[in-house]
């Protein structure tokens, strides 16, 4: 299960993640996230409180980081936790993606 | 729409000739294998993370080949590896390249034509009758190839399979292959089903290598 909360700060939309992105909560965060970048110009996405992500879930950042470069908003993945900052390291996406060590904001 | 495994063999048909391109044939076999597994992540039925894979929906998918694979991955669960799989479908995994030729037939994007050589060998061809789709293939891994933007996820999974197929040549010019080094390994190490084919291909090399090495 994921859990994703919103707040605005200092003009970034800020979605903090919680739990587990697996193949059963892809699809959830990749619409949560895609939504964010549509509709703002600069998002975040905290994932200090992810335990775990996937390939599935991997796919779903990919896949905002991909629909917020079309629409020109601003995307970052901030504060990765040491599991899943694991995972980002093994799979190269840090050559791909916007990654932060702390919240932009 | 195609699934990887098509995809890929419709890329290996050569357009002019009709005859495959298969440059390297055990690697092209395990990247088979790697297009099933991510045919099977896109239905959403499998996931993996640094290690292992997992069954997510056992449920089919309509799509003979993709469920033949579900079925054996669901009636062995002592196999949780993404590497252990790959050796376990690779071993037992009939004629992947089989049918999707034939299913590619039957949606009518090639024909299968049969000849003899010299009255004895038999030859086998496979020429385009459409190939708006080959083309549609082509032009998106050259695209995810060459441009430096963030790729769609089936792009990447493509790229991470021709590559190892020897396939990615027939797309791009030496130059651009050369050019886009960085670019393809850096494409082809995003999923971990391509990094695990690759590192099975990796291990097959090495031991065919000390096997010759024994006989010479």
């Amino acid at each position: 299960m994921i859990q994703v909360t919103q707040e605005v700060r200092s003009g970034w939309q800020v979605l903090s993640v919680t739990g587990r992105a697996d193949g059963e909560c892809a699809d959830a965060l990749e619409a949560a996230l895609k939504s964010a970048v549509e509709t703002n110009p600069k998002v975040a996405a905290d994932f200090s409180a992810l335990d775990y992500i996937s390939s599935a879930g991997l796919r779903a950042v990919l896949q905002a980081a991909r629909a917020a470069e079309g629409r020109q908003t601003e995307f970052a993945v901030c504060s990765l936790s040491p599991p899943v900052k694991k995972v980002f390291d093994m799979s190269g996406l840090h050559h791909v993606l916007r990654i932060h060590g702390e919240l932009p904001c | 729409m195609l699934t990887m495994l098509e995809e890929v063999v419709l890329l290996a048909v050569d357009e002019h000739t009709g005859n495959l391109r298969s440059a390297r044939e055990f690697s092209t076999a395990y990247a088979l294998v790697g297009a099933v597994f991510f045919d099977l992540a896109l239905a959403r039925k499998l996931d993996t993370d640094t290690e292992s894979i997992q069954i997510i929906d056992r449920t089919p998918t309509g799509n003979a080949t993709l469920d033949r694979v579900l079925q054996l991955m669901d009636s062995k669960p002592q196999l949780t590896t993404v590497r252990e799989w790959i050796e376990h479908i690779f071993h037992q995994r009939g004629d992947l390249e089989g049918e999707a030729l034939a299913s590619l037939t039957a949606q009518g994007i090639i024909r299968h034509e049969k000849s003899k050589l010299l009255w004895i060998i038999d030859i086998e061809r496979f020429p385009l009758v459409n190939n708006v789709p080959q083309q549609d293939v082509r032009q998106r891994l050259r695209d995810t190839v060459l441009s430096d933007g963030i790729p769609d996820t089936r792009d990447i999974m493509l790229v991470s399979i021709a590559e190892p197929c020897g396939l990615l040549g027939y797309v791009l010019t030496d130059a651009q292959h050369q050019a886009r080094r960085q670019r393809i390994q850096m494409l082809c190490g995003l999923e971990t089903i391509s990094r695990k084919v690759t590192a099975a291909i990796a291990s097959l090399d090495a031991t065919m290598r000390q096997a010759m090495s024994r006989v010479v």
